[in-house]
């Protein structure tokens, strides 16, 4: 006949099973979910004083990972070999004195004692050795029933699996941090990389020094005040420094020829938007429209651009970024054959071309970026400093003139 | 814990503790804390009034388990009153009266703590 108590202790048990369900998959902490899986435990079988140890497979020692009843928690750690573990019968019960007859019981497993040890329990999640309970005296019977090393057992692999998700997780988590160091350090060398080719081409003209640098940076000031996202940004950035690298095929003698070029002289610089494409749609870049954007940078509004005579909406506002950022920089740096633009003049030209050679939308938000900087609105100035030491240079006569062309814009 | 909070009283030396709501997660462990506050003051007598609480699970009863400890540590007395019959089936089956005294009421606790000391 079964009696009220084992009743009372099989609905205790039941219930306590679902409190450690309902504990190990919470949305807490890691460690809070196993104190409270211990304590889940310490409850079910009024054991004052029990700690849970987690098994570091690389140091191959016993940790303690989380304890209840005890002040002092110095614990020392339990090294424990793989033939230890073998020995163990998974999420079984063992009793001091038995654990004792192993040979896993040695002066460094006397620590368990100093957690005044009574039941040792290893826990195994699949095969895999993870960690282990120790509980202290009971309150009641000193022993367990054998229902009771059944109920034990079931919680100990609960508990066993939960160690081992989390270890998996923290192992995973560890991976993809290494992983995203890996990629920033390769992102680091790809940008160097990337700096260096453009220092490359611009060295091809001694006019165009860092050009290529600059209008990345027009560029990138451009796309931020649009709020473009940070991979589109980096994006137009790689495209500024790059964009002229068909360059390095044409003559350097044409380049930087101080004459009116001829018309097959014009014919093969015009060839350096292609042949930039060509060489950059040959490499696997982690930005999808770079090389739409660079082949396109001398398209123009009204048709008349090149390689493809794009014109209108046909550009995508990466390639009117760019087309803005490179003719600025182009007019207002000294070329072989005439001497470079003031801020104002460029302005001025700018704006006349607005429509034909550039787009007003775009444009318009150049402008803001400039008047911006002028103001010391922004977190570091990417267009003044060119202008900065410029004999004349005025900011509040840019200022004037930035009002009248975005009133006349606007008008 | 959303639903537990202790009120504790001293009569004689002898500390009450009417802990109300859930005893169902470690925020209960207050009332641990708060025993052991009073008993490293060298109160020796400890009740514990259950009338205010609602449920206990495993987690209340591993926290009971760590006064109980405590109490015998500091070779202090421990006293339950007003407890439903469902928690003290519980604490019986699970040892935990065997280390306390179990009243009806607080005032018989207080009136035996009286009278040992």
């Amino acid at each position: 006949m079964v009696e009220k108590k084992d009743i009372t202790r099989l609905l205790f048990s039941i219930s306590s099973l679902a409190d450690l369900g309902q504990e190990v998959t919470s949305a807490k902490s890691f460690n809070d979910r196993m104190k409270t899986a211990l304590y889940v435990v310490t409850g079910m079988f009024s054991v004052p004083k029990a700690a849970l140890l987690v098994y570091n497979s690389n140091q191959q020692r016993l940790e303690l990972l989380t304890h209840k009843g005890f002040k002092d928690t110095a614990w020392t750690n339990i090294h424990v070999k793989a033939k230890h573990i073998k020995s163990f019968s998974k999420n079984e019960p063992y009793s001091l004195s038995k654990i004792k007859t192993n040979s896993f019981y040695n002066p460094d497993t006397a620590a368990l004692e100093k957690f005044h040890t009574k039941t040792f329990i290893p826990l195994f999640a699949k095969d895999e050795f993870v960690g282990a309970i120790c509980l202290g005296k009971r309150l009641s019977r000193p022993s367990y029933l054998q229902s009771e090393k059944n109920v034990l057992k079931v919680v100990a692999n609960h508990i066993a699996i939960t160690l081992h998700n989390s270890s998996l997780f923290r192992r995973l988590t560890n991976k993809v941090n290494e992983n995203k160091k890996l990629y920033e350090d390769m992102r680091h060398i790809y940008h160097d990389t990337i700096q260096a080719f453009a220092a490359a081409i611009d060295a091809k003209d001694r006019y165009t020094r860092n050009h290529s640098y600059r209008v990345a940076k027009y560029a990138v000031a451009i796309a931020r005040e649009l709020g473009w996202k940070e991979k589109d940004i980096e994006t137009i950035d790689v495209a500024g420094l790059l964009h002229d690298i068909g360059k390095i095929i044409i003559d350097s003698g044409v380049i930087n020829k101080g004459t009116k070029l001829s018309l097959s002289e014009m014919s093969e610089i015009k060839r350096h938007p292609q042949v930039s494409y060509d060489i950059l749609s040959k490499i696997r870049f982690p930005w999808r429209d770079l090389v739409h954007f660079v082949r396109h940078h001398h398209e123009r509004m009204d048709g008349m651009g090149y390689p493809d005579a794009l014109q209108g909406e046909e550009l995508s506002d990466g390639v009117k970024i760019l087309a803005i950022a490179d003719a600025f920089d182009a007019m207002t740096t000294d070329r072989p054959y005439r001497r470079k633009l003031s801020l104002a003049e460029a302005l001025h030209e700018v704006k006349n071309c607005l429509g034909t050679q550039f787009d007003s939308r775009i444009s318009n938000v150049f402008f803001r970026v400039l008047q911006k900087e002028i103001n010391g609105e922004t977190k570091k100035a990417q267009i003044l400093p060119h202008f900065a030491l410029d004999k004349g240079f005025d900011p509040t006569v840019i200022t004037t003139l930035l009002e009248t062309i975005t009133a006349e814009l606007s008008a | 814990m959303n639903n537990f909070s202790i009120l504790s009283k001293t009569i004689n030396g002898t500390v009450i503790f009417m802990p109300k709501g859930y005893v169902n997660d470690l925020g209960a462990e207050n009332l641990e804390h708060a025993c052991e506050e009073f008993l490293s003051k060298g109160l020796k007598n400890v009740v514990i009034n259950f009338s205010e609480i609602q449920y206990i699970n495993s987690i209340g009863a591993s926290i009971f388990t760590g006064i109980v400890q405590k109490i015998a540590e500091h070779d202090s007395m421990l006293c339950f009153t007003n407890m439903k019959k469902v928690h003290s089936d519980v604490f019986e089956m699970l040892g935990i009266t065997r280390h306390v005294k179990v009243f009806k009421e607080e005032k018989d606790a207080v009136n035996f703590l009286n009278e040992s000391d």
